[in-house]
């Protein structure tokens, strides 16, 4: 990754504001499906279930001001780190946190017209992604210091390799069969020299198609 | 005619996230000089998978199957379709031709044009097949794949990047430390506050306090007093504290729609 690669459009800083408005279009239209087909948020049932509520008849303060506040703190976090939290910002902010205000204040059309939800989505996602990039014009690229980036990238890769043993652990825990196919797994794969993560998520589910885990 | 309708829409659905999802996992791998989109989590596990497209694949199947169930009961698809499935999935789609991370994973374009295609089988096959999911390949992935994802998350990633934090330096380490605890406390993980730890540490040792820097201490001063106020730490505390929440507090939280429970 040398700094020679990263370059142009697909690099660039105007080029974020466009991702996020395709995402966040694609996650608000996400949410029109939910309102009409009861099928397709992209978000976490507990998360969904407040909007649920809300639908439902039951108030839609707690989703607005769950999402609302994940989506500021994020749109804060997101320039700061280099990472926009996808989840907390548009999955939770705008798929289920601008949904709830607008729903709560009577406006529907947005939810219930496909196209409409897609454009609301997307003006929404690129004015997010503007935020962004213009919060970084005053903090991060207005520097010489790279705050630190080398760490995080270690720390990145370093927390990554804890997830092939967690996976063993974890199965070990789920029964005796799946426990076998995770521990063989991983071991079949570290001795050909992949990650150990892919070995032991084959191993748990073959064995645990055969022997399923038992439900109390 | 309705699953018609899902259908055409969740083409349309898959594609928008897809793109979006692939080209931002792909720039986090250049954050922070370039912005990224995605999560720490995502970028720990696909850097666990250490471009191996098998591996890939398997932690993508996993976590499909986990939202299969969440859809079928709920309609939810999970945050996982956009965490996790989706850019394992046009990463190992990518990797399975060509191995070299630089040109396939860490790429935005392929990556974008690989979640896209993704993206809508994924969404479409979810949104569809609301019926028959083998019952035992769910249990594997809610038993053994989430929890194991849950203690990457905490607490293996918080101390990771802890300890890279205090291994960068005495100033690093102490914001690190206590943004860090900070961020535990306000917001659930303290992956967030140490990063911005190690910003701000590592911004003061190259360039000690000037205008940048203090713009970004008050930021994340904001960003910790507006995230502590909208999860209603401010009313935790002080009853944990058996204090008594004064009314305007109260009538404060109401004013932005959240419900102080006495």
């Amino acid at each position: 990754m040398g700094e020679w690669q990263a370059k142009g459009f697909w690099y660039s800083e105007w080029a974020f504001p466009l991702f996020v408005a395709c995402l966040a279009s694609g996650i608000f239209a996400g949410t029109h499906l939910y309102y009409v087909y009861h099928v397709g948020a992209f978000n976490d049932i507990a998360i969904v279930a407040m909007l649920e509520a809300g639908i439902k008849g039951g108030g839609y303060g707690a989703a607005a001001a769950f999402g609302a506040s994940f989506l500021f703190a994020r749109i804060l976090e997101g320039p700061l780190v280099g990472i926009l939290d996808i989840g907390g910002s548009l999955q939770t902010g705008i798929g289920i946190g601008v949904p709830a205000l607008m729903l709560g204040a009577g406006f529907t059309a947005p939810l219930t017209s496909f196209p409409l939800a897609l454009a609301t989505g997307a003006l929404l996602g690129f004015i997010i992604g503007t935020v962004i990039i213009m919060i970084r014009k005053y903090t991060i690229n207005a520097s010489n210091s790279t705050f630190g980036a080398d760490v995080m990238m270690g720390a990145g890769n370093a927390a990554g390799r804890y997830l092939g043993p967690l996976i063993v652990i974890s199965a070990i825990m789920a029964s005796i069969p799946v426990g076998l196919g995770a521990t063989a797994g991983a071991a079949i794969f570290y001795y050909y020299n992949k990650p150990i993560a892919g070995g032991a998520i084959i191993g748990a589910m073959i064995l645990g198609a055969i022997f399923p885990i038992p439900t109390q | 005619m309705v699953t018609l309708m899902i259908v055409l829409k969740s083409i349309v659905i898959g594609a928008l996230v897809g793109f979006g999802v692939g080209a931002g996992a792909a720039r986090m791998f250049h954050a922070p000089n370039v912005q990224g989109m995605g999560a720490f989590r995502t970028f720990g596990e696909l850097n666990a998978c250490a471009g191996d497209p098998i591996s890939h694949f398997s932690f993508g199947l996993g976590f499909l199957f986990n939202s299969w169930a969440s859809v079928v009961g709920a309609g939810a698809l999970t945050q996982d379709v956009d965490h996790r499935v989706i850019p394992n999935w046009a990463a190992a789609v990518l990797l399975w031709r060509n191995k070299n991370v630089a040109e396939t994973l860490h790429n935005p374009k392929q990556m974008a044009i690989a979640g896209a295609a993704v993206g809508v089988v994924v969404v479409t096959l979810l949104n569809s097949t609301a019926t028959a999911i083998p019952e035992s390949m769910q249990l594997v992935a809610t038993k053994v794949l989430v929890p194991a994802a849950n203690w990457l998350i905490n607490p293996i990633m918080p101390i990771v990047f802890w300890m890279a934090a205090m291994d960068a330096g005495k100033r690093t380490g102490i914001w690190g430390t206590v943004l860090g605890g900070l961020s535990h406390l306000v917001m659930g993980n303290a992956v967030p506050g140490i990063v911005l730890g190690i910003l701000i540490g590592k911004g003061l040792d190259d360039s000690g306090w000037n205008k940048i820097t203090k713009s970004m201490f008050i930021a994340v001063i904001l960003l910790f007093v507006f995230s502590g106020f909208f999860r209603g730490f401010d009313v935790a505390l002080l009853k944990s504290m058996y204090v008594e929440i004064p009314q305007w507090l109260i009538e404060l939280h109401e004013t932005f729609g959240s419900v102080v429970k006495k």
